[in-house]
């Protein structure tokens, strides 16, 4: 079932950011099925912790690189036909029930999906459509992004762990909030990369990010990070008002959100603090 | 290719990254400041100057530490310590023309390599020998932060 779970995560990762490169409806489309994947790999996850088995986010790259979305949805049906062939290793059958008849429906839509070129998103170009950026704008925004994407994927996969494994109704509010707000980012961060044309998955996450001891340390490391976030975001909206009133407003916009972040993770430190 | 463009197909594209399970070492770089780290593992082929075959790494750390990983480990595979001891010497020498966040970046990955070859010499002696940590002396604060 490791190997299930593993293959799960890569075909989530793989059905987001092929719904980065999409310019189409495609995109809703695939985010809606990223969404159902992402369900599964909580599925199998709480059957490991219910079952006493210790698992990991261990996972191989997710290779993205084409130059037409239907060669990333072959790809994707590659990916949950092996996913299929792994189910019976899950003992649940209500799982893998439910699995079964969404993966099937998956894989009939993803098969009418129209094609679309999407080479633009890989060229490594660096140019963001109507934005004159300076040089030390665009590798700002370009730095940026690869830590961001990176940092929103492993606080999903973070909040994740310790959602799933706490019962903490309290803790566990808060951790969905974080989780749902990393995943807007990741796609705002996601789409940005595939309008500038580096588009990559982030790297796979090591152990002990997310099995750590101390969830007040990590909690108050998060705040020392989101206020570091902050700091980036001032930078960036500063380093790209002169050419992109919109760029500015969307990193203000997210520096405030981070507001919100660290507000969150006070609310939990207090709480921990408390009992 | 300019540098530039070298250096996002990097961030695009890391090479090495990963895990090696069957390891024969693994080396630790570390950044006491910070907390970030980098692993370095090798599958090594027993000679008198032994054979880098097979190497990967994994980073908690930033982007650049990521280049810097994916630069080295390109650069260690398929070659003999010896070789592979000049390239870490190489590195940590060319760290003074790096602003004081990349330096602690690039030797924190170099020292990761370091790590791993002299694991896998303590390994020969003692089988049961688990892993060697080297910690960064770069001061990784920028200099506007220090004011």
């Amino acid at each position: 079932m490791k190997k299930l779970f593993a293959e799960v995560h890569e075909a989530w990762l793989a059905t987001q950011f092929s719904g980065f490169m999409a310019q189409t409806q495609n995109r809703q489309t695939l985010y809606e099925f990223s969404n159902i994947l992402f369900k599964h790999l909580t599925w199998l996850e709480n059957d490991f912790i219910k079952n006493k088995i210790s698992y990991t986010y261990d996972i191989n790259q997710v290779p993205i690189r084409v130059e037409k979305l239907s060669v990333m949805v072959h790809n994707i049906i590659g990916r949950i036909e092996a996913i299929e062939a792994q189910l019976s290793t899950c003992n649940d059958e209500d799982i893998t029930f439910r699995m079964q008849s969404d993966l099937s429906y998956i894989k009939s839509a993803l098969s009418k999906m129209e094609d679309e070129e999407v080479a633009s998103c890989f060229d490594g170009k660096r140019v963001y459509p109507n934005v004159a950026l300076t040089d030390e704008a665009r590798d700002a925004l370009t730095i940026f992004l690869f830590e961001e994407s990176y940092k929103e994927y492993e606080l999903i996969m973070v909040y994740n762990y310790s959602k799933a494994n706490s019962d903490n109704a309290f803790l566990n509010r808060i951790f969905q909030i974080l989780i749902d707000e990393s995943f807007f980012h990741l796609r705002s961060f996601g789409q940005m990369m595939a309008e500038m044309g580096i588009l990559a998955v982030p790297r796979s996450l090591m152990e002990e990010i997310y099995k750590f001891d101390d969830l007040e340390q990590f909690l108050k490391d998060g705040i020392q990070e989101e206020i570091g976030a902050k700091e980036e975001c001032k930078k960036l909206a500063a380093a790209v008002s002169d050419s992109s009133e919109h760029f500015a407003d969307f990193f203000t916009f997210i520096n405030n959100q981070e507001n919100y972040h660290i507000a969150l993770m006070e609310e939990a430190l207090a709480y921990l603090n408390r009992t | 290719m300019t540098a530039d463009e070298i250096l996002v197909e990097h961030m695009m594209n890391p090479q090495n990254y990963g895990k090696i399970e069957d390891a024969d070492a693994t080396g630790m770089g570390k950044n006491p400041q910070n907390g970030e780290k980098v692993a370095i593992y090798l599958k090594v082929e027993a000679e008198d100057d032994p054979l880098i075959t097979d190497i990967a790494f994994q980073a908690i750390g930033c982007t650049t530490t990521v280049v810097a990983g994916s630069i080295v480990t390109s650069e260690a595979k398929n070659i003999h310590f010896t070789r592979a001891e000049e390239l870490v010497s190489t590195t940590l020498g060319m760290l003074e023309n790096q602003s004081p966040e990349d330096a602690a970046c690039t030797e924190m990955v170099a020292l990761a390599l370091k790590a791993a070859l002299d694991t896998y010499r303590e390994k020969q002696k003692d089988p049961e020998f688990t892993m060697l940590s080297y910690h960064i002396q770069t001061d990784c604060t920028p200099k506007e932060e220090e004011a």
